[in-house]
């Protein structure tokens, strides 16, 4: 993971609190961003690099807890890391829960949110990486005609070049030159891959 | 006991409305005697029968009121209080063979008649018998703790007497019922009395004046005075049935059988309603300690969330920081600057936290709000107000003397009303173990000079012990069990914040005073006092 192309992102409401955490995270090389509060972050233009949130709310209750599921309903997949003053246990699993990092307790030790915060990088990194790789495989799926997405659907399943040909009253050789552009096109090596394309591009159209 | 502040019939105190109702009580029954006495010599004739139902309603009545006194014994270890059991058990206990023997009785219960003087034997016994034990409950109630036999006599001495008073009783009764002849000549037949039964009369009726009389100037204690009551209807009854009725079972008589029965139930009456209150009081003061103690709880949970949370910020962010410091300065190339922001952050949130601790300090030793003008008769209102069950719950009677000129004093009223309220509350504490006196809280409110006001809080309590005297303005010095030694210094201190002076004296014959003064708002003290910014309570 390099910090260099990658962003943390502070929301508390105490100045000195809030300086602290950045030193923090600078000191080790950590691009900081910091607010004062959850509107004054959600206003800000958010740049698109691997991203990870300290969210600091005093007495974080049902604001902080909120905040978590307004962002994941407005589609901001932020991995929270949070740190507040008095959490209790059952605040910490309904934050934990609901897709939450980490929950410390201040005062926290450094290395326990250093370790939160690289931890949220990587996940942002991971995230960022398939929905990377689904939109290119989602540009390509584009790029095929609607012959050649019937013979991929049928490849998928299972059927056999000749079965295909009946299924889709074509000839074999017809068959057999669709099926090797749906191979090119989609960047496929071998049917296998081909497999497991189709099933995340299916897996992506059922999501949404 | 001493200390304990037992609500008992007899511990509790005289209140002015058990007088009145005491005094109310005989007036309607003096009232019934005149209304009853010009047809005292009416006679009703066969009227034997309701006599058993009368002996059996004061058998029960007394039987219980005995069981009831020894119960007090088992609780106070009384020779006085057991001597009065003892009284009302005999008496209880003497009205069957009485009712029995009753010429015109035997007969409606298959029994052969017994001799002409029996009955008037059994009454004399009972009459003369009944106002001796009073007269000793008022004699042996003054003995000191030291008369009072040991711990653990109780159960013993219960149980004798009442063996003793039962076989007593049915010795009295085998002797009079088997001696009619040798008795003395009370009735000249079945209806009147003889001239020696006058004699009777008399003396039980100077016994009875006796016990008055000693209780009248022992007089301490509900029971006291209800006892006092008993022997006046005594007396009524005994006039009755001796002086004004024509003899047996006339109006007259039955009057006085009736008295009788008032007279026996009365104490089982004081002990009814006794238990009554205190049922109530007991239901109150729960109530009262679940919601004190519920609010002192909420209280210091809010508090010491917001202490927790005020102090854990700066706390976090200054380790927060000092990490940061040392990473800063672990780093290949060490970045001085960082680490001395770092550091300055440090400093300052050290600051933070140190302003926190002078904010709760303030809170508890000074009020948040600014001083304005108060008028002390209406701040002393409203703490009474509020502290009125409290009051009640201690049996406490408030005395109030205002003065409605006083002039308005420049305060903080917050501040003033804790005073107040402290010293009423110490007012009251200092009277709980009180039960030979009225509990007294007067509290005066006064013109000091030209331009002061001054106001006196007084209790008729223990009052202040000479060694103490001088140190109860100390801080941690206390004489409750449980206190804190803040709340007389807490006083002192707002006091002198507001210019005035905060003092105590004794109070005549008992308790004592606690006064203060604070100058008025137009006074050129408070007008120096404002200048100078003296506000602050010393912490």
């Amino acid at each position: 993971m390099n910090p260099d192309h990658s962003l943390v992102f502070i929301i508390d409401d105490d100045p000195s609190m809030r300086a602290s955490i950045e030193s923090l995270l600078r000191s080790v090389g950590h691009s900081v961003k910091s607010f004062a509060s959850t509107q004054d972050f959600m206003r800000d233009e958010q740049p698109d690099v691997p991203a990870c949130l300290i969210l600091d709310i005093r007495f974080p209750g049902q604001s902080g807890l909120e905040f978590q599921r307004e962002l994941v309903k407005s589609g901001l997949h932020l991995p929270i890391v949070f740190v507040t003053g008095h959490g209790d246990v059952p605040m910490s699993v309904a934050a934990m829960k609901a897709g939450a990092i980490e929950f410390l307790n201040k005062p926290f030790r450094d290395q326990d949110l250093l370790d939160a915060v690289h931890r949220g990088l990587e996940m942002s990194q991971d995230r960022r990486a398939e929905e990377a790789m689904l939109a290119e495989l989602s540009r390509r799926f584009e790029t095929l005609s609607s012959r050649e997405r019937e013979v991929m659907a049928l490849v998928v399943a299972g059927r056999l070049n000749k079965q295909i040909a009946a299924d889709l009253s074509l000839s074999e050789v017809t068959v057999k030159v669709h099926r090797s552009q749906v191979m090119r096109k989609m960047g496929a090596n071998s049917l296998p891959d081909l497999v497991r394309f189709a099933d995340r591009l299916a897996c992506a159209t059922t999501k949404s | 006991m001493g200390q304990d502040p037992l609500f008992l019939l007899t511990k509790t105190p005289i209140s002015r409305g058990q007088w009145r109702l005491a005094v109310g009580v005989l007036v309607a029954l003096l009232a019934a005697l005149l209304v009853t006495a010009p047809f005292a010599q009416v006679p009703l004739e066969n009227t034997e029968g309701l006599l058993l139902v009368y002996a059996t309603a004061v058998f029960i009545v007394e039987l219980i009121t005995a069981a009831l006194l020894l119960a007090l014994v088992s609780v106070q270890r009384s020779l006085a209080v057991l001597a009065l059991s003892i009284g009302y058990l005999f008496s209880g206990v003497m009205v069957l063979p009485w009712a029995v023997s009753f010429p015109g009785v035997p007969a409606l219960v298959n029994l052969s008649e017994t001799g002409l003087q029996t009955t008037a034997a059994i009454a004399m016994i009972r009459r003369l018998g009944f106002p001796l034990f009073v007269l000793a409950y008022a004699l042996l109630k003054e003995s000191g703790p030291n008369a009072r036999p040991p711990k653990g006599w109780q159960q013993n001495i219960i149980f004798g007497s009442v063996t003793g008073v039962v076989v007593i009783a049915c010795g009295l009764t085998w002797l009079v019922f088997t001696n009619d002849d040798t008795l003395p000549r009370f009735m000249q037949d079945a209806q009147k009395v003889s001239a020696v039964w006058n004699f009777v009369a008399a003396t039980a009726a100077g016994l009875s004046v006796a016990g008055l009389a000693v209780l009248w100037t022992r007089q301490r204690s509900v029971l006291d005075l209800w006892l006092m009551v008993v022997l006046c209807t005594f007396l009524i009854e005994i006039c009755l049935l001796a002086y004004l009725s024509s003899g047996r079972l006339s109006v007259g008589w039955w009057a006085g059988r009736v008295y009788g029965l008032i007279s026996s139930s009365i104490v089982l009456f004081a002990f009814l309603s006794e238990t009554v209150s205190n049922y109530t009081r007991l239901a109150h003061s729960v109530s009262a300690e679940r919601r004190a103690r519920e609010a002192r709880l909420t209280a210091m949970e809010a508090l010491s969330a917001s202490i927790a949370h005020e102090i854990n910020q700066p706390l976090a962010s200054i380790v927060t920081n000092a990490d940061a410091g040392l990473r800063w300065l672990a780093r290949s190339d060490p970045d001085l600057s960082e680490a001395r922001a770092a550091l300055t952050r440090i400093v300052n949130d050290g600051h933070r936290s140190a302003e926190v601790i002078k904010g709760i300090r303030a809170m508890f030793t000074e009020g948040t709000q600014d001083r304005v003008p108060v008028d002390a008769n209406r701040l002393i209102k409203e703490v009474l107000n509020r502290s009125l069950s409290e009051v009640k719950l201690a049996r406490v009677s408030i005395r109030t003397e205002f003065d409605e000129r006083l002039p308005l004093v420049t305060g903080c009223p917050v501040q003033l009303e804790q005073v107040i309220s402290n010293l009423i509350a110490n007012a009251i504490d200092a009277m709980s173990t009180i039960t030979d006196r009225e509990r007294v809280l007067r509290i005066t409110s006064a013109l000091h000079g030209t331009d002061e006001i001054l106001v006196s809080v007084e209790d008729s309590g223990t009052g202040m012990a000479p060694n103490s005297k001088g140190r109860i303005f100390e801080p941690f010095f206390t004489t409750k069990p449980d206190g804190m030694g803040m709340g007389l210094m807490f006083c002192r201190s707002v006091i002198e914040a507001h210019g005035g002076r905060l003092w105590m004296s004794d109070n005549e014959p008992n308790g004592a005073i606690f006064h203060f003064t604070i100058p008025s708002a137009n006074s050129p003290a408070t007008i120096n006092l404002t200048h100078d910014h003296r506000w602050k309570v010393a912490p």
